[in-house]
């Protein structure tokens, strides 16, 4: 049981709304920033959001919603 | 249940506001959201498109007063 929670994706999902997370894109851009809030589809909310592509900052957000379908990945920062 | 928060909120709370969507295809759109649904279809007024072309410094805009975006082409949406 214990293991099956460890592996869960969407308890993952939950645990680490709050976090600071790393969301990649499927055109290769990754967005880092605070996860206010997730669903099912995977669009996910982040706030003091930073667009980084090429390892570069390039640009700032206060709040930004990501729609789903473009997600690629989210790791924990 | 219905209090939990998710992620349309961010954009319910920004109805009759500006906000930037970016969309594939490298454009963007600066508008004030009128409606929206679930796919995130948005209705945005006043609206400005930006084109950017593959040297960065050249970016085509077009105006418009009203415009429905199809939700399929939604990258993110901020509001500004």
């Amino acid at each position: 049981m214990s293991e099956f929670e460890k592996t869960d994706p969407s308890k993952f999902l939950s645990d680490i709304i709050g976090s600071s997370v790393i969301v990649k894109l499927q055109n290769g851009i990754n967005y880092t920033g605070n996860l206010q809030t997730i669903d099912g589809y995977m669009n996910v909310v982040l706030d003091n959001a930073k667009e980084c592509s090429n390892g570069k900052v390039v640009r700032d957000y206060g709040d930004v919603f990501i729609r789903g379908n473009n997600v690629l990945y989210i790791s924990e920062a | 249940m219905s209090t939990k928060e998710e992620p349309l909120d961010l954009i319910r709370f920004h109805l009759d506001e500006f906000v930037l969507i970016k969309l594939r295809g490298a454009r963007e759109i600066k508008g004030k959201l009128q409606g929206y649904d679930s796919h995130c279809n948005m209705v945005l007024s006043e609206a400005e498109e930006y084109i950017y072309n593959d040297s960065n410094d050249d970016v085509e805009t077009k105006k418009t007063e009203m415009v429905f975006v199809r939700g399929d082409s939604v990258i993110l949406i901020s509001p500004i």
